[in-house]
């Protein structure tokens, strides 16, 4: 059977690439330091597989079919589309057909419903943790789409489910596999919106705390309650509740976090003991 | 509710050739797409306020970047658009 090696959560803020030269030597220190211990702890997991939980940014989807859910089922994923990440170094990224399709069974059987996708292409919200954290060489990714980004949003609880299915589709697959999950996204931000560039630092020390009690319901009211006035790009939190989702509501261990206001967002990683 | 065929524009203009183009000479490829003529007056007039009511807020960043609109430049229309909010002093 396979085994959940990791669970981890990261921001993936584009200004942390596209605007490097241009961070404060302390915004560079914090960000570095956080992705080096953030790769650390993913390559001590030794993860075989890793299932990468990320929003789509306008690049596989637009409002004629905007899934709420996509699990990527294919062989192979293309590397980040934007031009400014052409520096990332895979332009091609192995999938992991059988444990997605394992997933996307046991998704039906609980009565969640994931669209599918044979070939995604994975934008900075995937690439950037991965890169930044240095998992070198990339264990096969299954890719997994949350709609983040424009209404209507699957709900936090959902999510959150949707996570302890993850756990429930890694723990019964028939074959001896290290799976890792990767969440990535969030802080609060707000992007293209009267209040673009506010971090709401409150919100997220208030978020993180919510994540360390545990308490599921506690977190998902808190998020009902809150995300809506921490800007849309907080809506990226729903990622790091399926992966909390994933590790059972326990263990959450934050690794950083600090407001960069050059990066626009409330920057946070983390990870789970599981 | 979103304009489709303005949110249709600002998607497709993420393709790099698209961009190019549109940079070199807006009118050729509005012509393309059946935007409502107060929708094409505010993108010829690069009306942040009104275009930020039909369209998705990535996509809007992304086009007046794309389009090379200043980013301080960018940051003032769009905020210009807030309405007066009661200030949060707490999350409970």
């Amino acid at each position: 059977m396979a085994e959940l090696a990791g669970v981890y959560a990261s921001s993936h803020g584009p200004m942390i690439v596209r605007s490097w030269e241009k961070l404060a030597s302390a915004e560079k220190e914090s960000l570095t330091s956080a992705f080096s211990e953030l790769g650390k702890r993913m390559r001590a997991a030794r993860p075989d597989v890793l299932i990468v939980i990320s929003p789509d940014h306008w690049v596989n989807f637009f409002i004629d079919n905007l899934p709420a859910i996509c699990v990527g089922v294919g062989e192979a994923h293309e590397g980040p589309p934007e031009p400014w990440l052409k520096a990332f170094p895979h332009r091609s990224l192995a999938g992991h057909p059988p444990l997605a399709e394992h997933i996307v069974r046991t998704a039906i059987e609980r009565d969640f419903e994931p669209s599918v996708s044979y070939r995604l292409a994975l934008d900075h919200g995937f690439c950037i943790p991965l890169w930044k954290a240095g998992v070198d060489p990339l264990p096969p990714i299954v890719p997994v789409v949350f709609n983040d980004l424009e209404p209507p949003f699957p709900s936090v609880r959902r999510c959150f489910d949707w996570g302890t299915m993850l756990a429930e589709a890694v723990a019964s697959y028939p074959g001896k596999l290290r799976v890792a999950i990767l969440a990535t996204g969030g802080l609060s931000h707000s992007i293209g919106e009267p209040t673009m560039g506010r971090i709401d630092e409150a919100f997220d020390r208030d978020c993180i705390r919510c994540f360390e009690r545990g308490d599921p319901s506690a977190l998902i009211d808190f998020l009902n309650e809150h995300l809506p006035g921490a800007g849309n790009g907080a809506s990226e939190i729903r990622n790091w509740v399926a992966a909390h989702g994933a590790a059972r509501g326990r263990g959450f261990e934050l690794i950083r976090y600090d407001p960069i206001p050059d990066v626009y967002v409330g920057c946070g990683f983390a990870s789970w003991k599981l | 509710m979103r304009d489709y065929w303005l949110s249709k524009l600002f998607f497709d203009l993420q393709s790099p050739p698209l961009a190019e183009e549109y940079r070199a000479g807006r009118k050729k490829v509005l012509d393309r797409y059946p935007l409502k003529p107060a929708v094409r007056a505010a993108v010829e007039s690069n009306d942040v306020a009104y275009l930020s009511t039909l369209v998705n807020p990535y996509l809007l960043r992304f086009y007046f970047l794309m389009a090379g609109m200043p980013e301080e430049d960018f940051l003032r229309r769009i905020r210009a658009t807030a309405a007066p909010v009661a200030v949060r002093t707490g999350h409970g």
